[in-house]
């Protein structure tokens, strides 16, 4: 299941990439996040705690950083387990583009869950992915560029930011 | 099951308190979708507060003006309800269709829109009548009640009292389940009401919502051929095993058409 988007943010593109390098930022901007801490120079462990409807589950795991080209692109890549829930990996490919003295950040990503969670839930998943991803580029956006609002920027029949 | 406390407080005030002082704690109505949840170890609660048993919260009242349904009202007894029948058989029809016997024997309508499955039921025929929910704190018009994804506009020990619907001219709830679980796929409810024509999608996207364009041409021929041009976006449906977004788009219009053809045939 792949989940596509783009948001434009108020900060250039050196300021944005920082961000996304920055185990502080997305600590705060992960949705459940509860810890996230560097293991190696693009390793991180991290625990996630996800809330969907009646579901709880807390997943640990690592995400590490991968095919680097700052302040370009780059991708980032999760893997956890849920204990009795199931597991969940994914990864996203986030890329950045000047546009008129902000930056479009557009992510492409796909998400893998199995266990219990998929058994059941599987109806569920995709619209949980997407409001996950939503949410944390939301609140990236807002982090990255205090004040301003987060700007979602449309996608054309090919996928890409118009 | 994790462990937890089971808690059946007498009056909702009570049950309140409990929500607002445990973090972990959580309502139960008819535990169709909660028990199973627990049963699989998908959640763990320290309080499970029981609502059964609240007499006030159960029942069906009728009057020219409308259709009072109370929270912990069953979905069985709302298909059963010669009542609801008489003044919008489009709603009782809908209870008759959620899940098994089992289901409906237990499960409520209170619980159903608190919980706002994307899939369940009756959030299009709430949102496709132009009902009202009920709570301990206030009235809620369900086109603001139902905000996303298990998402509603209750508060942090707000419960549901009761819905209130109001009479519709005439009105039709069609879905496609899915064959084993009956969730709907796509669940569409048109209704004619006195503020005009209602088209409510359940199961279709993560949320009920309402297809304008559907609306304004029913409102100029309430006809089945007027919804079949009209066709949705798949931008944001759900796609899973069981269907495609395209898919669900194409149902959305397909299920439209049978509901309208529905409501003028009965």
């Amino acid at each position: 299941m792949e989940i596509k988007g783009a948001y434009r943010i108020a900060a250039t593109r050196e300021q944005v990439w920082a961000a996304l390098n920055d185990p502080e930022i997305l600590k705060k901007c992960l949705p459940g996040c509860e810890k996230l801490e560097r293991e190696g120079d693009n390793a991180f462990t991290a625990t996630i705690k996800t809330k969907v409807g009646p579901v709880s589950a807390r997943f640990s795991g690592a995400v590490t950083l991968q095919d680097l080209d700052p302040p370009n692109a780059y991708r980032i890549v999760g893997e956890g387990k849920g204990g009795v829930a199931g597991f969940a990996k994914g990864g996203a490919r986030v890329t950045l583009r000047d546009d008129a003295g902000a930056t479009v950040l557009q992510y492409d990503a796909e998400a893998k869950v199995g266990g219990k969670l998929a058994q059941i839930g599987s109806r569920l998943i995709l619209g949980t992915a997407r409001k996950l991803a939503d949410d944390f580029f939301k609140k990236f956006s807002e982090t990255v560029a205090p004040g301003t609002a987060a700007e979602k920027v449309a996608l054309d029949a090919e996928g890409q930011a118009s | 099951m994790y462990e937890f406390e089971y808690q059946k407080p007498k009056t909702l005030a009570a049950a309140a308190d409990v929500l607002k002082k445990k973090k972990d704690a959580k309502l139960m109505a008819g535990g169709m979708t909660l028990i199973p949840t627990l049963k699989l170890r998908l959640a763990k609660l320290s309080h499970v507060v029981d609502l059964a048993g609240m007499k006030d919260l159960v029942g069906i009242k009728a009057t020219k003006a409308g259709v009072t349904i109370g929270a912990m009202t069953t979905h069985g007894a709302v298909a059963a309800s010669a009542a609801v029948k008489k003044a919008i058989p489009a709603l009782a029809h809908l209870a008759d269709g959620i899940g098994d016997p089992a289901v409906r024997n237990r499960g409520t309508i209170g619980g159903s829109i608190s919980n706002n499955d994307p899939a369940a039921d009756y959030p299009a025929g709430l949102v496709g009548l132009g009902a009202t929910v009920v709570t301990t704190q206030r009235k809620i018009p369900a086109d603001k009640f139902f905000l996303g994804m298990f998402e509603t506009a209750l508060k942090r020990g707000e419960i549901v009292k009761a819905v209130e619907f109001p009479i519709p001219k005439r009105a039709a709830y069609m879905k496609f389940p899915n064959p084993a679980s009956r969730y709907a796929i796509v669940g569409v409810f048109v209704a004619e009401t006195a503020d005009g024509v209602r088209v409510a999608v359940t199961g279709a996207g993560g949320c009920v919502f309402r297809v304008p364009e559907m609306e304004a041409a029913l409102a100029k021929k309430f006809a089945p051929e007027s919804v079949v041009g009209v066709s949705i976006p798949t931008d944001g449906l759900n796609e899973d095993i069981h269907a495609s977004a395209e898919y669900r788009a194409h149902l959305v219009t397909v299920m439209a058409k049978r509901a309208v053809a529905a409501a003028i045939g009965g």
